[in-house]
């Protein structure tokens, strides 16, 4: 019997009993006719995951890992709140067999809900805690130049029109040579990008290349394997075809044999 | 015997005819059936019948399954379902891809499984973007289990821009977080730290200035988000946008740093900022203004 077999055969057998399943039955039927009360539900246990997951987010170590489930957890928020509106609407309804302080309950519950959603942790929120966070720190040193910012104008320094000549084209050549550098920067900044990517991309390479090397080991073996026997299988062949031409050769003895009889009878 | 076994729809009457089971026939002859049935759909897929070729290509692969190999089936399952994509039945592209990764599992090949989803959510993904969406995160799943999320980098940025493109801001920015979850652990610091970026921008276009923080303050936690170039650009961006300084901001969206992004996150990057930038600006003094009395009254 093949695997689809038994799979088939599961299938069947569990739909069979699925009536005897009493949690799945629970499910179905609690709240069939109280809209309300399913939505209320469904929204209490999504805010009971959220909360459980934000504690597990406190507590991880990682932070990558808690900050995509911060993450989850914001947008959990988000689609619970949009869900407050249409519980709102649902909790006004009359529906049969409420009483008016059923209603009057329902409605407190709905109001309860947007505190209780805002209340999830989701993060860090204090931005004090973080010193130097904000400075926007430079690893970099300044780069200075030896130019004379001081102020020019002083009684020991009288203007020339060479000298003031000079100095526009000092001004013109260095505003020249920043625009050059700003554009060898810019490359610089494409190509340090092109190499980080090609750096991950040999790294997501590198299992690839391991599993077709275990797999082309394998096949070798394998090939050289049907190889050998190919050759023993051949040789054994030949020796029996070697037999066969004995037998041929003979046949053909006995043919001449036979002429040779006729001719001088 | 040339004519009738090219002729296509010859092939498929004998192949039915050897696997319907009647008076005379007590064992179905799966072999035979299912080479006929694959050249039949080759056949079809050339006269570009894309109806028919389905229709085989999908008898082929219960053939293959009857013969107890998942993955010639998975193949012509995924024929299929690539026939359905010309016919536009997208419902069908759905289901087939995922039977194809179903039996993909069975061989035990994550990959192909996972390659297979993605190939149907990249075909729904303009029709049916919620199921596009969900072929993606099981495709992730998958990879994930296996522990190959190198792979998974690709299926999350496409799944982000899908989220993008239907305007779902918080779904788009929690699955680039997901992103850099999965190139933490493969120490693929690169693509975390652009995620995290990405992230940071998608929030910032959604006018969540206070979710960019939290974000913001989450991905500082990690030591290369913050000494890097990424993370120095997000926090300039959060300045600029904390005071105001559209001109800033401008700038450092033109910034080389914003350009070796995902296409998707330049395109909304450069539309930055969004909506009234003072008005964020007030909101976010207005919060000061909020403690400072709490701090006066608080005499613990």
């Amino acid at each position: 019997m093949s695997v689809i077999d038994i799979l088939f055969r599961v299938d069947e057998v569990c739909k069979k009993y699925d009536k005897y399943d009493i949690d799945k039955q629970r499910e179905q039927n609690a709240y069939g006719d109280d809209a309300f009360a399913r939505v209320y539900a469904v929204v209490d246990s999504t805010i009971q995951q959220a909360l459980i997951k934000s504690e597990a987010a406190a507590k991880e170590s990682n932070r990558a890992v808690a900050a995509a489930w911060n993450a989850e957890v914001r947008r959990a928020k988000g689609r619970l709140m949009d869900e407050v509106p249409k519980l709102r609407k649902l909790a006004n309804k009359k529906a049969k067999g409420l009483t008016k302080e059923d209603i009057a309950i329902r409605q407190d519950l709905v109001l309860a809900l947007p505190e209780r959603i805002q209340a999830i942790p989701d993060g860090i929120t204090s931005a004090a805690s973080h010193t130097g966070g904000w400075a926007a720190t430079s690893a970099h040193p300044h780069i200075k130049f030896d130019s004379p910012e001081g102020p020019v104008d002083s009684d020991y320094f009288s203007h020339s029109e060479e000298s003031s000549q000079f100095r526009n084209e000092y001004e013109m050549r260095k505003l020249k040579q920043d625009e050059g550098l700003d554009i060898i920067s810019e490359g610089l900044d494409t190509l340090k990008n092109l190499a980080l990517d090609m750096n991950e991309e040999l790294d997501r390479q590198v299992p690839l290349m391991d599993e077709i090397d275990s797999k082309v080991d394998r096949a070798n073996s394998e090939v050289r394997n049907t190889n050998l026997r190919l050759k023993k299988t051949i040789t054994e062949m030949r020796s029996s075809r070697n037999f066969c031409i004995d037998i041929t050769l003979m046949c053909v003895l006995l043919g001449i044999i036979m002429w040779l009889y006729n001719a001088l009878k | 015997m040339a004519s009738s076994s090219s002729d296509p729809q010859n092939l498929i009457t004998k192949a039915d005819n050897l696997t319907t089971l009647s008076f005379t026939r007590w064992n179905a002859d799966w072999i035979n059936a299912t080479v006929l049935y694959e050249q039949a759909a080759n056949a079809f897929k050339i006269a570009k019948d894309y109806e028919r070729a389905k229709s085989a290509y999908e008898k082929a692969s219960k053939g293959q399954e009857m013969l107890s190999s998942p993955w010639e089936a998975a193949k012509n399952m995924e024929s299929a379902g690539a026939m359905s994509k010309e016919l536009r039945n997208w419902r069908e592209v759905g289901d087939f891809y995922r039977r194809a990764s179903e039996l993909y599992i069975e061989c035990g090949r994550s990959q192909a499984a996972s390659d297979a989803l993605a190939k149907g959510a990249r075909a729904l993904e303009d029709s049916q973007p919620e199921e596009a969406i969900k072929l993606y995160t099981d495709a992730c799943t998958i990879l994930e289990e296996d522990g190959g999320e190198q792979m998974t980098f690709d299926l999350y940025r496409a799944a982000a821009s899908v989220y993008i493109k239907q305007e779902k801001y918080t779904d788009a920015a929690s699955f680039l977080l997901k992103l850099g979850l999965a190139a933490d652990k493969c120490n693929a610091t690169n693509s975390q730290t652009k995620a995290y970026l990405s992230a940071i921008i998608v929030y910032l276009y959604a006018q969540d200035f206070k979710q960019a923080e939290k974000c913001y303050n989450d991905c500082s936690q990690i030591d290369g988000f913050l000494r890097n170039d990424h993370g120095r650009c997000a926090s300039k961006l959060l300045t600029a946008f904390k005071d105001g300084d559209i001109e800033e901001i401008k700038r450092i969206t033109q910034s080389s740093i914003i350009s070796n992004l995902d296409h998707v996150i330049i395109r909304l990057a450069r539309k930055l900022p969004m909506g009234d930038v003072n008005a964020l600006k007030a909101n976010s003094d207005t919060i000061k203004d909020e403690e400072e009395p709490l701090d006066e009254n608080d005499l613990t």
